[in-house]
């Protein structure tokens, strides 16, 4: 029975695969396609306005120079893409993206998993844990950098006192390169992993109950549910929050902007900041948009490789 | 077997300490913002800081309600919100249908186009965005703030990723009576996703909710200012006028307080494939 | 059904209300200037005080102030609004932006005003404190005028001085005073190890702000005091790793140390008014602010020591420009016009807490009673005569900044030497300017 549970998961697992179902395929193919047209046209519309557009526009304006005030841009070739290259900050500014990047998705994904997990099971006052664990998400930037600065303070932050108990002497988490980046891996956590319970929850709960009903008569484990049905289950709704949490991690902004500023000495200086800095601080909206495409590209990649890791792992020995 | 029954009662006491204080750590701040709304401006002025305020004064929000009509504003918020939630629920519910269960030529090309237009970051588009609705006219109207939102790259992904779970037995018997693909996504797919409608609701309503600076580039008149941009008032170049701000914060708050907190019971509504066939 | 009901509700309200709005100016025959600004809510009122004198005395033209959010938002919607052809008549700008601003000939030159025929006379301008000038110009043409002014002076805590046995009226004179005193007021009270008062506060990262603006603004005053400047006239190379620049950051390093501000909060103001601090440079911005949460201390605001060569504080103000775009320039120009005379600029200033941005202001008999009121501000104002302003750079600014930045980061951080941080900056800047100078050829 599990078995069975399993395939049916697989079998919707991810189907980007082209292979529809076998009977009447072409007969549904043509009637399909007509209603997808229906389906499609009122998103279709406002996506090509307003975000396919400003998306092509700025490809276009990565190749130019523009300051945004005048009314021309100047065609300047590859040459934002060069200088990029040749920028030493950029680099250092790719490697922050990523490390941030690898600290806060893992442990943001693992974290929320484990509560969304946690409160689907029988828990009092699930209603206030919920809300109590999405709240950070919609606190504001500027009031929750008021509140971690004073939890990262030297001298009387909530944060030496605990590591004080370890003998561990004062740290200026927000003033040490190395201290500055955890300081706001851990802020990052925090500030997000209300997004990704709440979309693990929603998963959670679309996986019907007759599939655990069946493991149960089996005699299945904990850990043989969990591993069989949930994950197998859960697989869409993951890689949607992978994805998704990879792209916010990468376009980090605000939460830089209002507790760092990239400091210090430039250490979690992030893309989503330099190109900020060079839009709207330098008025180079050209570099700016060179720098976002090299951004999408490496998205792009990213995205692709995790694609053929999931479809293999469907595939794949389970 | 008493003992493994004991066993079972600590360690579900064991869990239930754990949550909660992982709970009360994430929500700590936030309770600090609330205490330190409370506060006179020389009791926020205090180092090391202090939790709790020597008296409790609701000052802060009159004042803060005065500095500018958030009436109207909360007003605008809300109504521009609402209106984008319920556009952006239908328009991805549909195209996440015709991704998750529609064989039509080019659909991997373009649902990776979709994907695609996430990964660009805000700062270079806006520009843009804001060049076409100043082509079509739409500057300082509610059609600037509500037009743009309707559609939804990360609202179709997410929806699609839903449906993709729905089991598609349900769907064939439906086919076999004559039902079209509109009422099945009506009778059959929403119904089923509702997990996943409410979440998508939820933040959509908050992403609308808390917008600034699409709010600010598009509209100019005072009557159509949103809270967010309202909230701005409280810093300038050189200060922060903190007791208001932190004031008018908490109230901003609550709006998508209470949206989550009635969409959540559609998160952990279970679906049980026999109750379906009802 | 039921949400396609509510779907239609909505959309007809929506309707509704979409065409509702739009309210044409059906200003009774008078001129509308509308005129952007972003004061914070407390300044609000003495704003709405200045504007109604202004129309009264103008029945003519009406000012339609309206608030844009300060920073990146007012730059934001100044470059969405002159590409929509919906900028305002006037509006606040700040100097990093103005080089963009003319070449997209956006804002009308002053000269074309003030030699006009309801101009102003040459002695008037030159009234105008040098400093703001400089800020309002680019490339030595005047874009816009000041409006109010700004400059940094010492604020210090007297009861700490008396406790530590100093002078409580004689502030630190020069850099070794303020060194001295700085150390003499800093100690570990109660001997665990973490210092319970620091003398002297440097916003060094993380209180540097966005950019590190704020760093920058307080590093001026120090680098021209030892008689430096952070750029050559002519704009061929920078100057701030000469030997003053050494200087002012020598002292900002051992400061830095001495007091191991590294482990010190960044919120200045709330160390202060906690009596964690004795001394800190400010604005004149925060003086309504301390009035009221510094009660029941001794407190006073002091001019900036005097450095090895001269005393000098940084001036910064808001400065208001005339958009191309406007259809009534002359009114716009009739309200700045206004807005500059001596008495308004009195008024302003004392209901505004800005100072004021010319010398004749001094004469206005009851702004000399005001001052004579208000010590503290006193301050300010006088040391406007010893006010300078940044040199503008204009190709590259921003960027050449952010190199002295992480100079002066590096080296009062204790991650490199004074010297070194400072040469490896200035290659880079100087490379900034040459690659500039290289493309516009």
């Amino acid at each position: 029975m599990i078995e069975d549970n399993t395939n049916i998961a697989k079998k919707n697992f991810f189907s980007f695969g082209k292979r529809g179902d076998t009977k009447s395929k072409n007969n549904m193919r043509k009637r399909d396609g007509l209603s997808a047209v229906v389906f499609l046209t009122p998103t279709m519309i406002i996506f090509l306005t307003f975000i396919l557009f400003p998306v092509i526009f700025s490809f276009y304006l990565s190749f130019h120079e523009w300051n945004m005030f005048s009314s021309e841009a100047t065609y300047v070739g590859i040459d934002n893409y060069k200088r990029m290259m040749q920028s030493n900050e950029f680099w250092s500014v790719l490697k922050n993206t990523g490390i941030y990047t690898i600290g806060t998705v893992p442990l943001n994904m693992i974290v929320a998993l484990l509560v969304a997990m946690a409160l689907n099971k029988k828990i009092k006052g699930k209603k206030f844990l919920r809300t109590a664990f999405f709240a950070p998400v919609i606190i504001s930037p500027v009031a929750a950098a008021v509140i971690w600065r004073w939890i990262y303070d030297p001298n009387y932050g909530l944060l030496n006192y605990g590591i004080s108990f370890f003998g561990v002497g004062s740290i200026n988490w927000l003033n040490d390169p190395t201290a500055a980046m955890f300081a706001l891996i851990i802020m990052g956590v925090w500030k997000t992993f209300g997004i990704n319970m709440v979309l693990f929850s929603a998963g959670l709960a679309g996986i019907p109950e007759t599939y655990y009903e069946a493991a149960d008569i089996d005699g299945a484990g904990k850990f043989s549910k969990f591993w069989h049905i949930t994950l197998p289950m859960l697989a869409p709704t993951t890689f949607f929050i992978m994805i998704m949490s990879m792209i916010s991690s990468f376009q980090v902004f605000d939460l830089v902007y209002v507790l760092t500023s990239g400091g210090p000495l430039g250490s979690t200086k992030v893309l989503v900041f330099y190109v900020y800095e060079y839009a709207f601080k330098f008025f180079e909206m050209g570099y700016a948009s060179a720098v976002a495409y090299v951004l999408f590209v490496i998205l792009i990649i990213l995205t692709l490789l995790q694609v053929r890791y999931m479809k293999n792992r469907v595939h794949g020995a389970f | 077997m008493k003992f493994i029954k004991t066993l079972n009662i600590s360690k579900s006491v064991l869990k239930h300490i754990v949550i909660y204080a992982l709970a009360f750590i994430t929500l700590a701040p936030f309770v600090w913002m609330i205490l330190t709304s409370l506060k006179d401006m020389s009791e926020i002025f205090v180092y090391p800081p202090q939790w709790f305020p020597t008296e409790f004064r609701f000052d802060n929000y009159s004042k803060a309600f005065e500095a500018a009509p958030f009436g109207r504003y909360y007003f605008n918020s809300i109504f521009i919100a609402v209106t984008v939630t319920f556009g952006q629920l239908v328009t991805c519910s549909m195209a996440a249908f015709a991704f998750a269960r529609l064989q039509f030529p080019g659909r991997n090309i373009l649902f990776y186009l979709f994907l695609g237009t996430m990964m660009i970051p805000y700062n270079v588009t806006m520009i843009p965005s804001f060049l076409v609705l100043y082509w079509l006219g739409w500057i300082d109207t509610y059609y600037a703030l509500i037009v743009p939102g309707l559609a939804s790259a990360f609202g179709t992904f997410l929806l699609r990723q839903f449906f993709i779970t729905i089991p598609k037995e349900l769907e064939e018997a439906a086919y076999i009576d004559g039902a079209t693909k509109l009422q099945v996504l009506r009778t059959i797919i929403v119904p089923l996703a509702k997990p996943a409608l409410a979440t998508l609701a939820v933040f959509t309503f908050m992403g609308v909710f808390n917008d600034f600076i699409w709010a600010l580039i598009v509209i100019n008149s005072e009557d159509m200012q949103t809270v967010q941009l309202g909230l701005a008032i409280f810093r300038d170049r050189y200060l922060t006028q903190w007791d208001l701000l932190m004031a008018g914060s908490v109230t901003a708050v609550l709006p998508i307080l209470i949206v989550f907190f009635f969409a959540q019971k559609y998160f952990i509504q279970g679906i049980t494939l026999s109750g379906l066939k009802e | 059904m039921k949400r396609i009901t509510v779907f239609l509700i909505i959309s007809i309200f929506s309707f509704y209300m979409l065409s509702g709005c739009g309210d044409e100016s059906k200003d009774d025959g008078k001129t509308k200037v509308v005129f952007w600004h972003s004061f914070v809510s407390s300044t609000v009122p003495a704003l709405n005080a200045l504007i109604k004198d202004f129309e009264e005395q103008h029945p003519h033209i009406t000012i339609q102030a309206q608030y844009i959010p300060t920073g990146d938002a007012l730059v934001q919607k100044l470059i969405t609004s002159i590409q929509s052809k919906t900028a305002p008549d006037i509006s606040w700008l700040h100097a990093h932006y103005m080089e963009d601003l003319v070449k997209a000939d956006a804002i009308y030159k002053m000269e074309e005003f003030i030699n006009g025929p309801n101009g102003i006379s040459q002695e008037d301008v030159e009234d105008i404190y040098p400093a703001l000038r400089q800020y309002a110009s680019w490339r030595g043409t005047l874009y816009s005028i000041p409006m109010e002014a700004t400059n940094l002076a010492l604020l210090y805590n007297k009861d700490m001085f008396r406790a530590a046995g100093l002078d409580p009226e004689q502030p630190p004179k020069d850099w070794d005073e303020l060194k001295d005193f700085a150390r003499k007021l800093t100690f570990d009270k109660d001997g665990d190890g973490k210092l319970d008062q620091v003398g002297f506060f440097l916003p060094v990262y993380p209180a540097a702000g966005p950019l590190g603006a704020w760093m920058l603004w307080q590093f001026h005053p120090f680098l021209w005091q030892a008689g430096g400047y952070k750029i050559d006239l002519e704009q061929t190379h920078v100057m701030y790793n000469e030997e003053a620049g050494v200087q002012a950051l020598t002292l900002w390093q051992e400061i830095y140390q001495d007091l191991k501000l590294s482990v010190f909060t960044s919120d200045y103001d709330v160390a202060f008014a906690s009596k964690n601090l004795a001394m800190a440079m400010d604005g004149p911005w925060n003086l309504p602010r301390y009035e009221e949460i510094l009660k029941g201390m001794d407190w006073a605001f002091a001019p900036l020591p005097t450095g090895p060569v001269k005393s000098a504080t940084i001036v910064g103000g808001e400065y208001l420009a005339i958009f191309k775009q406007s259809k009534n320039p002359e009114a716009a120009w009739e309200f700045i016009k206004w807005i500059i005379e001596p008495e308004v600029q009195a008024k302003w200033a004392m209901t505004s807490g800005y100072l004021p941005i010319r010398r004749a202001v001094l004469d206005v008999p009851e702004f000399q009673e005001y001052l004579e009121e208000n010590p503290n501000f006193k301050v300010f104002v006088e040391q406007m005569d010893v006010g300078q302003a940044e040199r503008p750079i204009d190709f590259g600014g921003m960027e050449i900044m952010r190199h002295m930045m992480d100079a002066i980061e590096r080296a009062t951080l204790g991650k490199q030497d004074v010297r070194k941080a400072l040469e490896d900056a200035a290659k880079l800047s100087n490379k900034v300017l040459n690659d500039a100078k290289a493309k516009r050829k």
